[in-house]
């Protein structure tokens, strides 16, 4: 008997085959590329946590549910607000492109900017090459699976020394008909040597929609180039959302991202630069505030690879209720990479007595001319400060607000782009007043 | 306005306030004076509502209400105001910030609209003047980095943007120059009105040159132990506080 209902139990790997054989037939280089991904994926399984890299985040949930592609769908009633940034603006709606919802502007010579979708259709060959190459950096199973089963995002190319003024905004906007779907988008910025970009990425999604988002983002940056990359994570509260950002950086390039994770039921994002020219900079910040019953995971690995290269990283974490978060900051310096300067910090901040922030940083050097610096720290909001403000008339939920602002905004005032900056402050204040609210 | 009958109050686990008894009335400016460690801090604080500040018997009538009962910021709303004999550093939030929300909170208390940006700042600019104050203090975090000085002055500038119908003044004139002393003093002396109480702790006479109190007190032991006019604290400057004890205990 136990047989019997063992044979008709799909495993939930078997789902994500069965709906990658009812997606993806034919024999052209990509589908075998992406048939080569999902036997990785199918043969590594989701990680567990007996794996280090996921040792407090549990995806026994995430791999429990059976998710099948997203469609794109019409925009909901109630429609998060998006950011209102000059420049080109490209939506994905449940990971498709929808032109019109985009607004493109007139792009300075030598940039272009075209979706996943068009580049697939005007070169399939070049896809299949450039991801057969990019593939080879990657051994991480959920980065397979975006592989396996991405079907559109943004490409961005810099020709050497263009400049990108105004940023690209792209909005990955999650529906409530994606429920129980998932998607994999896929963004990749070229940009050339000496060439500039600003690239924010949004997730937002509909409440109550329970879905999954497996993003991969890929930056290479040639000698000399500059990329600022803003990352927000604002998904539904009960998605599931792992992003995965990889950026390679050569000689005197200079990277920066700030890696803001606000939403989510599990919410996780890898960050790894590969520091591969002398002179390379890398710069992390980033802010993750879990609430209720999230779980927020921030996963860094800065690469020292070339000697005389340069990172710096500052992650802040609040959570509340009975959310978990965790920071792990992982700085590698390779052999014969000398004079490297490496600055890691962690701080975090715990809201409730059944809130909790795992933080690991993990310092892996193999030269000895090095400067690395890492602190982490947790704590509670300063009880005699707040009773300062409360002693000025302050309600004892904005006294809260005010100082859990003042900590978000050491990593805040590094934003310099000012809509983002604005719309963040105001998710901080409006969520940590609510949460207040609640309490109270 | 202010009644406090048998006070006892724990800091901490420290039983340090043992039956204390004030009455201060409206108009009326109180200076407690006493020994380091008798309690004048602890008396402020529970009446601002600290935690950790635990009162174990006794009763403060505040205004014909049960002072006790009030939240921190509903004592302030009321019209309690504390300044701190060590203010707080609060890097990250503003001082106009807490200028503006703590006068909106009050106003909104009392059925008042919220101030527009424009009053706001008249106002602001005015009490600053009369605290000799750089208006570059205003887009700093709250007493971030300020000398000590800066500190105590930073209090006063809070208490006169307030308003408060009872002042609390632990200690604001120790650490202060000559100068500062003086505008301290004229911050405090420009809010003296029939209608509000002060009552100043502080170790020196030196401050009650320039702020004339109707009361001085002795706290000693977490009791008052004697009462008396401006005269009793030249007296104390002379001759310390042993003798007041000796007269207690006798
Ligand atoms: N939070 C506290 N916990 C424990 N003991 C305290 C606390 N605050 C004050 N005390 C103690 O209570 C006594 C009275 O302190 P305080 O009221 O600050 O005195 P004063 O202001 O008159 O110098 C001192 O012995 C002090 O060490
Ligand atoms: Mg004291």
């Amino acid at each position: 008997m136990s047989t019997v209902a063992a044979k008709n139990t799909v495993s939930p790997l078997e789902r994500y085959k069965m709906a990658f054989e009812s997606r993806w037939q034919g024999n052209d280089e990509l589908t075998a590329l992406r048939h080569a991904a999902l036997e990785q994926f199918l043969s590594a399984g989701f990680p567990t946590q007996r794996d280090e890299a996921w040792k407090y985040t549990n995806l026994r949930r995430l791999e429990s549910r059976s998710f099948t592609p997203a469609e794109t769908s019409a925009l909901d009633a109630h429609q998060p607000e998006w950011l209102a940034t000059a420049g080109t603006r490209i939506v994905l709606v449940n990971g498709h492109c929808l032109p019109a919802l985009s607004s493109q502007v007139a792009q300075p010579p030598g940039v272009t900017v075209l979706t996943f979708k068009q580049w697939i259709e005007h070169e399939p060959a070049a896809v299949a090459a450039y991801l057969k190459e990019q593939d080879q950096l990657t051994g991480n199973a959920l980065e397979q699976l975006n592989l396996a089963f991405f079907e559109d995002g943004v490409v961005v190319n810099l020709a050497d020394n263009t400049i990108l003024d105004e940023p690209v905004y792209i909005v990955h906007q999650s529906t409530s008909s994606a429920a129980q779907r998932m998607s994999h988008p896929r963004i990749v910025v070229r940009a050339g040597r000496n060439a500039r970009a600003t690239i924010i990425e949004h997730y937002l999604g509909a409440n109550d929609a329970e879905y999954f988002t497996n993003a991969v983002t890929r930056f290479d940056i040639a000698a000399g180039g500059a990329v600022k990359h803003f990352r927000v994570q604002q998904e539904s509260p009960r998605a599931f959302h792992i992003g995965h950002v990889q950026t390679k950086l050569a000689k005197d390039a200079r990277f920066s991202i700030h890696d803001i994770a606000l939403g989510a039921s599990l919410g996780r994002s890898g960050i790894t630069a590969l520091l591969e020219g002398t002179g390379a900079h890398a710069a992390l910040f980033g802010l993750f505030a879990p609430m209720g019953n999230q779980h927020l995971d921030a996963h860094t690995r800065l690469d020292h690879i070339a000697a005389h290269t340069t990172s710096e990283e500052d992650y802040r974490g609040i959570a509340g209720g009975r959310a978990r978060g965790v920071f792990n900051g992982k700085v590698i310096v390779r052999p014969d990479a000398q004079k490297i300067d490496a600055r890691q910090s962690s701080r975090n901040l715990l809201l409730s007595p059944t809130a909790e922030i795992d933080t690991k940083p993990e310092l892996e050097i193999y030269a000895n001319d090095v400067k690395c610096s890492h602190g982490a720290t947790t704590g509670q909001l300063d009880a005699t400060a707040l009773f300062y403000l409360r002693s000025r008339g302050l309600s004892e939920s904005d006294a809260r607000a005010a100082l859990i602002r003042a900590f978000a905004e050491s990593i805040l005032a590094t934003i310099d782009l000012e809509p983002v900056h604005a719309a963040l402050e105001k998710q901080i204040d409006e969520r940590f007043k609510l949460v207040n609210e609640a309490k109270a | 306005m202010l009644s406090i009958k048998n006070l006892h109050a724990l800091a901490g686990e420290k039983q340090v306030l043992n039956g204390l008894d004030l009455e201060v009335g409206a108009g009326e400016v109180h200076a407690i004076m006493g020994p380091n460690g008798s309690g004048k801090s602890t008396l402020a604080q529970v009446l601002a509502g600290r935690e950790g500040y635990t009162v174990t018997g006794g009763t403060v009538t505040y205004k014909g209400k049960n002072l006790l009962e009030l939240s921190p910021e509903d004592r302030a709303r009321e019209g309690v105001f504390l300044a701190f004999q060590y203010p707080v550093e609060i890097p990250g939030v503003n001082n106009v910030y807490l200028l503006k929300a703590g006068l909106n909170a009050i106003r909104k208390h009392r059925g008042e609209s919220e101030m527009d940006a424009f009053e706001f700042l008249t106002l602001i600019r005015e009490k600053m003047k009369l605290m000799q104050m750089d208006e570059s203090f205003l887009n700093r975090g709250v007493n971030e980095g300020f000398s000590g000085g800066e500190k105590k002055r930073n209090e006063i500038l809070q208490m006169s943007v307030l308003e408060p119908s009872l002042a609390l003044l632990d200690e604001t004139d120790s650490g202060l120059d000559i100068d500062a002393l003086r505008v301290v003093a004229a911050g405090v002396n420009s809010l003296r009105s029939p209608e509000r109480a002060i009552v100043l702790v502080t170790h020196y006479q030196r401050l009650l040159d320039y702020i004339e109190p109707d009361h001085v007190h002795v706290l000693s032991g977490g009791r008052i132990i004697k009462s008396g006019d401006k005269s009793l604290a030249l007296e104390l400057e002379k001759r310390g506080y042993d003798w007041v004890k000796q007269e207690a205990a006798a």
